[in-house]
Protein backbone atom coordinates (compact mmCIF):
# COMPACT_ATOMS: atom_id res chain seq x y z
CA UNK A 1 0.00 0.00 0.00
CA UNK A 2 1.02 3.27 -0.41
CA UNK A 3 1.57 6.01 1.83
CA UNK A 4 1.43 9.71 2.69
CA UNK A 5 4.40 11.23 4.45
CA UNK A 6 1.98 13.98 5.05
CA UNK A 7 2.50 13.30 8.84
CA UNK A 8 6.04 13.30 9.30
CA UNK A 9 5.96 17.21 9.70
CA UNK A 10 3.62 16.61 12.93
CA UNK A 11 5.03 17.30 16.08
CA UNK A 12 4.68 13.45 16.88
CA UNK A 13 6.27 12.93 13.35
CA UNK A 14 8.93 14.86 13.96
CA UNK A 15 9.58 13.49 17.37
CA UNK A 16 10.26 10.17 16.05
CA UNK A 17 12.44 11.08 13.05
CA UNK A 18 14.81 13.53 15.57
CA UNK A 19 14.97 10.31 17.70
CA UNK A 20 15.28 7.73 14.68
CA UNK A 21 18.04 10.36 13.53
CA UNK A 22 19.99 10.07 16.76
CA UNK A 23 19.87 6.50 17.55
CA UNK A 24 21.46 6.26 13.69
CA UNK A 25 23.85 8.40 14.11
CA UNK A 26 24.71 6.45 17.40
CA UNK A 27 25.27 3.26 15.30
CA UNK A 28 22.07 1.78 17.54
CA UNK A 29 19.91 1.79 14.49
CA UNK A 30 21.48 0.76 10.73
CA UNK A 31 19.13 3.61 8.36
CA UNK A 32 17.57 1.27 6.40
CA UNK A 33 15.94 0.33 9.67
CA UNK A 34 15.06 3.86 10.25
CA UNK A 35 13.81 4.33 6.91
CA UNK A 36 11.67 1.47 7.36
CA UNK A 37 10.47 2.62 10.82
CA UNK A 38 9.39 5.91 9.09
CA UNK A 39 7.57 4.03 6.07
CA UNK A 40 5.43 2.23 8.78
CA UNK A 41 4.84 5.05 10.97
CA UNK A 42 2.81 6.51 7.51
CA UNK A 43 0.91 3.90 7.78
CA UNK A 44 -0.29 3.81 11.20
CA UNK A 45 -0.87 7.51 11.17
CA UNK A 46 -3.27 6.65 8.35
CA UNK A 47 -5.09 3.33 9.79
CA UNK A 48 -5.50 5.39 13.28
CA UNK A 49 -7.02 8.87 11.89
CA UNK A 50 -8.79 6.31 9.88
CA UNK A 51 -10.09 3.38 12.23
CA UNK A 52 -9.71 5.19 16.19
CA UNK A 53 -9.98 8.83 16.18
CA UNK A 54 -13.75 9.70 16.44
CA UNK A 55 -13.79 13.51 16.64
CA UNK A 56 -14.39 16.29 14.13
CA UNK A 57 -13.38 20.12 14.06
CA UNK A 58 -15.34 22.36 11.74
CA UNK A 59 -13.17 24.93 10.37
CA UNK A 60 -14.84 28.74 9.36
CA UNK A 61 -13.03 31.42 7.99
CA UNK A 62 -12.60 33.48 4.98
CA UNK A 63 -10.43 32.01 2.32
CA UNK A 64 -7.28 33.49 1.25
CA UNK A 65 -5.69 31.39 -1.49
CA UNK A 66 -6.40 27.90 -2.70
CA UNK A 67 -5.10 25.57 -5.03
CA UNK A 68 -5.85 22.12 -6.68
CA UNK A 69 -2.26 20.40 -8.24
CA UNK A 70 -1.01 16.79 -8.45
CA UNK A 71 -4.52 15.84 -6.12
CA UNK A 72 -3.35 17.82 -3.05
CA UNK A 73 -5.47 20.66 -2.35
CA UNK A 74 -3.78 23.47 -0.27
CA UNK A 75 -6.22 26.03 1.51
CA UNK A 76 -4.72 29.46 3.18
CA UNK A 77 -7.76 30.49 5.61
CA UNK A 78 -7.83 33.52 7.40
CA UNK A 79 -9.38 34.58 10.84
CA UNK A 80 -10.16 30.87 11.06
CA UNK A 81 -12.48 29.40 14.17
CA UNK A 82 -11.55 26.50 14.18
CA UNK A 83 -14.47 24.73 16.82
CA UNK A 84 -15.24 20.94 18.46
CA UNK A 85 -17.15 19.38 21.05
CA UNK A 86 -14.93 20.59 23.92
CA UNK A 87 -12.84 23.53 22.08
CA UNK A 88 -13.48 26.85 19.94
CA UNK A 89 -10.09 28.66 18.87
CA UNK A 90 -9.24 31.43 17.05
CA UNK A 91 -6.47 31.33 14.13
CA UNK A 92 -5.25 34.50 12.63
CA UNK A 93 -3.80 31.93 9.35
CA UNK A 94 -4.32 28.25 8.52
CA UNK A 95 -3.49 26.31 6.10
CA UNK A 96 -4.95 23.39 4.99
CA UNK A 97 -3.13 20.06 3.20
CA UNK A 98 -5.08 17.97 1.95
CA UNK A 99 -4.56 14.47 -0.38
CA UNK A 100 -7.45 12.09 -1.23
CA UNK A 101 -7.41 8.83 0.57
CA UNK A 102 -8.75 7.04 -2.49
CA UNK A 103 -5.13 7.41 -3.84
CA UNK A 104 -3.98 4.97 -1.48
CA UNK A 105 -5.86 2.26 -2.02
CA UNK A 106 -4.91 2.37 -6.12
CA UNK B 1 -31.00 40.66 -10.64
CA UNK B 2 -33.72 42.82 -10.61
CA UNK B 3 -32.62 45.32 -8.32
CA UNK B 4 -29.48 46.28 -11.43
CA UNK B 5 -32.61 46.35 -13.91
CA UNK B 6 -34.58 49.05 -11.29
CA UNK B 7 -31.10 50.85 -11.71
CA UNK B 8 -30.32 51.12 -15.26
CA UNK B 9 -33.79 51.90 -15.90
CA UNK B 10 -33.48 55.27 -13.39
CA UNK B 11 -30.19 56.43 -15.73
CA UNK B 12 -31.51 58.40 -18.85
CA UNK B 13 -32.49 55.66 -21.42
CA UNK B 14 -31.54 56.02 -25.07
CA UNK B 15 -34.94 55.06 -26.76
CA UNK B 16 -33.27 55.17 -30.13
CA UNK B 17 -31.33 51.97 -28.99
CA UNK B 18 -33.55 50.39 -26.78
CA UNK B 19 -37.01 51.20 -28.13
CA UNK B 20 -38.76 48.51 -26.15
CA UNK B 21 -37.84 50.35 -23.20
CA UNK B 22 -35.58 47.51 -21.93
CA UNK B 23 -31.83 47.08 -21.59
CA UNK B 24 -30.55 44.05 -21.50
CA UNK B 25 -27.75 43.57 -18.71
CA UNK B 26 -24.63 41.89 -19.70
CA UNK B 27 -23.99 38.47 -18.00
CA UNK B 28 -20.58 37.44 -18.46
CA UNK B 29 -18.10 38.25 -21.05
CA UNK B 30 -15.79 35.50 -22.98
CA UNK B 31 -12.58 36.90 -24.24
CA UNK B 32 -8.88 34.59 -25.87
CA UNK B 33 -5.14 35.90 -25.52
CA UNK B 34 -2.33 34.72 -27.13
CA UNK B 35 0.42 34.55 -24.23
CA UNK B 36 2.81 33.22 -27.38
CA UNK B 37 4.91 31.23 -25.40
CA UNK B 38 5.03 27.26 -24.17
CA UNK B 39 3.91 27.33 -20.52
CA UNK B 40 4.82 24.73 -17.81
CA UNK B 41 1.62 24.42 -16.28
CA UNK B 42 2.58 22.22 -13.26
CA UNK B 43 5.03 25.13 -12.41
CA UNK B 44 2.23 27.19 -12.92
CA UNK B 45 -0.74 25.64 -11.03
CA UNK B 46 2.56 25.45 -7.65
CA UNK B 47 3.33 28.65 -8.01
CA UNK B 48 0.46 31.09 -8.47
CA UNK B 49 -2.40 31.78 -5.98
CA UNK B 50 -5.83 30.43 -6.71
CA UNK B 51 -5.44 27.55 -9.19
CA UNK B 52 -6.68 24.36 -10.32
CA UNK B 53 -4.41 21.67 -12.26
CA UNK B 54 -6.06 18.29 -13.00
CA UNK B 55 -4.78 17.04 -16.47
CA UNK B 56 -6.47 13.64 -16.04
CA UNK B 57 -9.83 15.96 -16.22
CA UNK B 58 -8.73 19.52 -18.28
CA UNK B 59 -5.82 19.92 -19.96
CA UNK B 60 -5.51 23.58 -18.51
CA UNK B 61 -5.19 25.86 -15.73
CA UNK B 62 -7.84 27.02 -14.16
CA UNK B 63 -6.61 30.47 -12.29
CA UNK B 64 -9.19 33.08 -10.64
CA UNK B 65 -8.68 36.67 -9.54
CA UNK B 66 -10.77 39.44 -7.39
CA UNK B 67 -10.64 42.46 -9.22
CA UNK B 68 -12.10 42.00 -11.83
CA UNK B 69 -13.79 38.88 -10.95
CA UNK B 70 -13.05 36.29 -13.65
CA UNK B 71 -11.92 33.13 -14.10
CA UNK B 72 -8.80 32.31 -16.96
CA UNK B 73 -8.31 29.17 -18.91
CA UNK B 74 -4.31 28.55 -19.02
CA UNK B 75 -3.15 26.08 -21.99
CA UNK B 76 -0.13 25.04 -22.43
CA UNK B 77 0.13 26.29 -25.54
CA UNK B 78 -0.02 30.09 -24.39
CA UNK B 79 -3.37 30.51 -25.10
CA UNK B 80 -5.85 31.33 -22.58
CA UNK B 81 -9.49 32.06 -22.02
CA UNK B 82 -10.89 34.71 -19.59
CA UNK B 83 -14.25 34.19 -18.69
CA UNK B 84 -16.62 35.80 -16.07
CA UNK B 85 -16.20 39.78 -16.62
CA UNK B 86 -18.91 42.06 -17.07
CA UNK B 87 -17.72 44.93 -19.61
CA UNK B 88 -15.03 44.64 -22.32
CA UNK B 89 -12.90 46.81 -20.40
CA UNK B 90 -13.08 44.84 -17.32
CA UNK B 91 -12.48 41.62 -19.52
CA UNK B 92 -9.28 43.02 -20.95
CA UNK B 93 -7.78 44.18 -17.82
CA UNK B 94 -8.17 40.82 -16.21
CA UNK B 95 -6.47 39.13 -19.29
CA UNK B 96 -3.82 41.61 -18.58
CA UNK B 97 -3.69 40.88 -15.38
CA UNK B 98 -3.60 36.98 -15.58
CA UNK B 99 -0.50 37.64 -18.46
CA UNK B 100 1.64 39.88 -15.90
CA UNK B 101 1.11 36.76 -13.28
CA UNK B 102 2.48 34.44 -15.78
CA UNK B 103 5.23 36.93 -16.70
CA UNK B 104 6.21 37.54 -13.21
CA UNK B 105 6.88 33.31 -12.80
CA UNK B 106 9.37 33.59 -15.19
CA UNK B 107 7.56 33.08 -18.72
CA UNK B 108 8.15 35.55 -21.38
CA UNK B 109 4.33 36.51 -21.90
CA UNK B 110 3.17 38.79 -24.56
CA UNK B 111 -0.39 39.85 -25.76
CA UNK B 112 -1.55 38.72 -28.67
CA UNK B 113 -5.04 39.21 -30.73
CA UNK B 114 -6.71 40.03 -27.84
CA UNK B 115 -10.56 39.23 -28.97
CA UNK B 116 -13.50 39.62 -27.13
CA UNK B 117 -15.41 36.01 -28.37
CA UNK B 118 -18.90 36.24 -26.76
CA UNK B 119 -21.09 37.96 -24.96
CA UNK B 120 -23.97 37.21 -22.95
CA UNK B 121 -26.67 38.72 -21.61
CA UNK B 122 -30.08 38.68 -20.37
CA UNK B 123 -33.39 40.43 -19.63
CA UNK B 124 -37.40 40.07 -18.96
CA UNK B 125 -40.06 41.31 -20.69
CA UNK B 126 -42.21 41.14 -17.74
CA UNK B 127 -44.93 39.04 -19.54
CA UNK B 128 -45.43 35.48 -20.21
CA UNK B 129 -44.89 34.34 -23.90
CA UNK B 130 -46.92 31.36 -25.79
CA UNK B 131 -43.73 29.68 -27.26
CA UNK B 132 -46.07 27.07 -28.92
CA UNK B 133 -47.51 29.72 -30.82
CA UNK B 134 -44.25 31.39 -31.92
CA UNK B 135 -42.56 28.07 -32.79
CA UNK B 136 -44.94 27.30 -35.54
CA UNK B 137 -45.24 30.67 -36.59
CA UNK B 138 -43.59 32.60 -39.28
CA UNK B 139 -40.13 33.03 -37.29
CA UNK B 140 -40.41 28.95 -36.67
CA UNK B 141 -37.29 28.51 -39.14
CA UNK B 142 -35.40 30.23 -36.85
CA UNK B 143 -37.16 28.91 -33.80
CA UNK B 144 -36.46 25.59 -32.50
CA UNK B 145 -39.13 24.34 -29.21
CA UNK B 146 -38.55 20.87 -27.57
CA UNK B 147 -40.47 21.28 -24.74
CA UNK B 148 -39.20 17.69 -23.92
CA UNK B 149 -35.65 18.59 -24.30
CA UNK B 150 -35.22 22.18 -22.95
CA UNK B 151 -37.64 24.26 -21.45
CA UNK B 152 -37.10 27.63 -23.55
CA UNK B 153 -37.20 28.06 -27.04
CA UNK B 154 -34.18 28.33 -29.38
CA UNK B 155 -33.97 31.29 -31.53
CA UNK B 156 -31.25 31.69 -33.88
CA UNK B 157 -31.31 35.16 -35.16
CA UNK B 158 -29.53 35.96 -38.59
CA UNK B 159 -28.47 39.10 -38.34
CA UNK B 160 -26.67 40.25 -35.78
CA UNK B 161 -25.62 36.56 -35.61
CA UNK B 162 -27.14 35.35 -31.87
CA UNK B 163 -28.80 32.94 -30.30
CA UNK B 164 -31.72 34.28 -27.64
CA UNK B 165 -33.21 31.89 -25.69
CA UNK B 166 -36.67 32.46 -25.06
CA UNK B 167 -38.44 31.29 -21.77
CA UNK B 168 -42.24 30.74 -21.02
CA UNK B 169 -41.99 33.17 -17.99
CA UNK B 170 -40.31 36.07 -20.31
CA UNK B 171 -37.27 36.09 -18.99
CA UNK B 172 -34.56 35.96 -22.54
CA UNK B 173 -31.04 35.08 -22.63
CA UNK B 174 -29.19 36.53 -25.51
CA UNK B 175 -25.79 34.77 -26.73
CA UNK B 176 -23.30 34.83 -28.85
CA UNK B 177 -22.59 38.26 -29.89
CA UNK B 178 -19.46 39.93 -30.39
CA UNK B 179 -20.17 43.25 -29.28
CA UNK B 180 -22.37 44.64 -26.35
CA UNK B 181 -24.61 46.28 -29.39
CA UNK B 182 -25.28 43.00 -31.10
CA UNK B 183 -26.95 42.18 -27.59
CA UNK B 184 -29.09 45.03 -27.51
CA UNK B 185 -29.89 44.88 -31.25
CA UNK B 186 -31.28 41.46 -30.97
CA UNK B 187 -33.29 41.75 -28.41
CA UNK B 188 -34.88 44.86 -30.16
CA UNK B 189 -35.14 42.95 -33.23
CA UNK B 190 -37.09 39.94 -31.10
CA UNK B 191 -38.78 42.24 -28.64
CA UNK B 192 -42.07 43.11 -31.60
CA UNK B 193 -42.30 39.65 -32.01
CA UNK B 194 -42.43 38.80 -28.45
CA UNK B 195 -45.02 41.20 -27.89
CA UNK B 196 -46.99 39.48 -30.71
CA UNK B 197 -46.96 36.20 -28.74
CA UNK B 198 -47.66 37.64 -25.19
CA UNK B 199 -49.86 35.53 -23.03
CA UNK B 200 -53.39 36.94 -21.91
Amino acid sequence: MATFELYRRSTIGMCLTETLDEMVSSGVLSPELAIQVLVQFDKSMTEALESQVRSKVSIKGHLHTYRFCDNVWTFIVQDALLKSEDFAENVGHMKIVACDSKLLTQ
Amino acid sequence: MGDDQVFEAMEPMDFDKHPSGIVPIIQNIVSSVNLDCKLNLREIAQKARNTEYNPNRFTAVMMRIKEPKTTALIFASGKMICTGAKTEQQSKLAAKKYARIIKKLGFPAKFKNFKIQNIVGSCDVKFGIRLELLAVSTHGVFASYEPELFPGLIYRMKSPKTVLLVFASGKIVIAGAKVKDDVYAAFENLFPVLTQYRRK
